[in-house]
């Protein structure tokens, strides 16, 4: 073995060796560069601040300034939150009325139709329209309903489904629609 | 276009003067990476002809692409990788052309060593192993034991600077 490295170190040695390039090849490389526009300084901006955006870095932030920033976070997001929002229909509210009937509310004011639809209807988009109550664009529905828990959801236009934000949602939907939860007197 | 004698002055600032419009600095560049550089394509390419393209063109291309290196602390390693990558062509179609590594008389002969016949002897059946290494495995082995850069430095060139456009 230290024979084979000997002759591997007197190897590489040999190959380290310099070996001398035609003098030549500059002036080559500088005469065919002469026809290359000179690098451009905004270019080189570009990828700098690429390469910046790029590579990771550790912030260093003091708990205040930790909360701030989080603060700022929460903010953005709640701005953002309303101008995505959809603006029509909005607020959809299932109240209840009383023991046995559920007030059902929905705000669509660019909405020709609203059914309600749910467990106590079986689903069906003709079983319980809403009517519109102002020209604000207030639908409702009142509906009796016996104690237990009910699926619903609204559906606009015969093809939109709407949950109700005001409600617990339904994560059992079989066909993965939007849909909310009321629950009437105790179980 | 010149060739200046850059001696003391770094590569940032050589950089930096072709940066500013003066593309004769890049000379200063060409001279001090051309000896370094053009070992490794010899070696790697086994002969001067496909060498010295292979240098020109890596040179040419770091020109090009000087605006991308945003580190020029790293731009020996850079255009180290740039080489490597024209070898890499160079040598595919070359390979195409059947020729052995390592044939060129005159880029042998060039290397200042005292040749005695046992070094010179030596020298052959470097060559001839280096001839049957494939190309991948003779490029790690010149990387690593003879520029001894790591792997990284020669294949990435430090990320401060781009390669995509080395090909």
């Amino acid at each position: 073995m230290p024979e084979q490295s000997d002759g591997l170190e007197r190897a590489i040695r040999i190959l380290k060796e310099p070996v001398q390039i035609d003098r030549e090849l500059d002036q080559r490389v500088m005469a065919e560069i002469e026809s290359v526009p000179v690098p451009g300084v905004w270019s080189r901006r570009f990828w700098t601040a690429l390469d910046w955006l790029r590579r990771g870095r550790t912030v260093r932030v003091s708990p205040l300034g930790g909360l701030g920033f989080a603060a700022g976070i929460v903010i953005l997001v709640l701005i953002a939150r309303s101008w995505i929002a959809p603006q029509e229909p909005s607020a959809p509210v299932a109240t209840e009325a009383d023991g046995s009937t559920v007030q059902f509310v929905i705000v669509a004011p660019a909405a020709a139709q609203v059914s309600l639809v749910g467990d106590f209807n079986d689903w069906s988009s003709a079983a319980t329209p809403m009517h519109r109550v102002d020209g604000n664009g207030v639908w409702e529905v009142t509906v009796p309903l016996d104690a237990g828990r009910y699926r619903y959801a609204f559906l606009v236009d015969g093809n939109t489904w709407l949950g109700d934000p005001s409600a617990p949602p339904a994560l059992d939907d079989e066909f993965g629609r939007p849909g909310s939860v009321v629950t009437i007197g105790e179980l | 276009m010149g060739i200046h004698d850059v001696t003391g002055e770094s590569d940032a600032a050589l950089i930096a003067r072709v940066m500013a419009g003066e593309p004769d600095a890049y000379g200063g560049l060409v001279s001090r990476y051309r000896d370094r550089l053009g070992r490794y394509a010899v070696r790697m390419l086994g002969n001067a002809e496909d060498a010295e393209d292979a240098l020109q063109e890596a040179f040419v291309r770091g020109y090009r692409s000087l605006a991308r290196c945003t580190d020029p602390e790293k731009f020996g390693a850079w255009l180290f990788t740039i080489l490597v990558n024209r070898c890499r062509t160079i040598g595919k179609q070359r390979a195409r052309r059947q020729q052995l590594v390592i044939q060129d008389e005159a880029a042998v002969g060039r290397a200042s060593v005292n040749h005695t016949e046992d070094r010179h002897a030596l020298r052959e059946t470097i060559e001839r192993a280096m001839a049957q290494l494939s190309p991948t495995t003779r490029e790690a082995f010149l990387l690593k034991h003879v520029e001894e850069l790591s792997y990284d430095e020669a294949a990435g060139g430090g990320r401060a600077c781009r390669n995509k456009v080395m090909d």
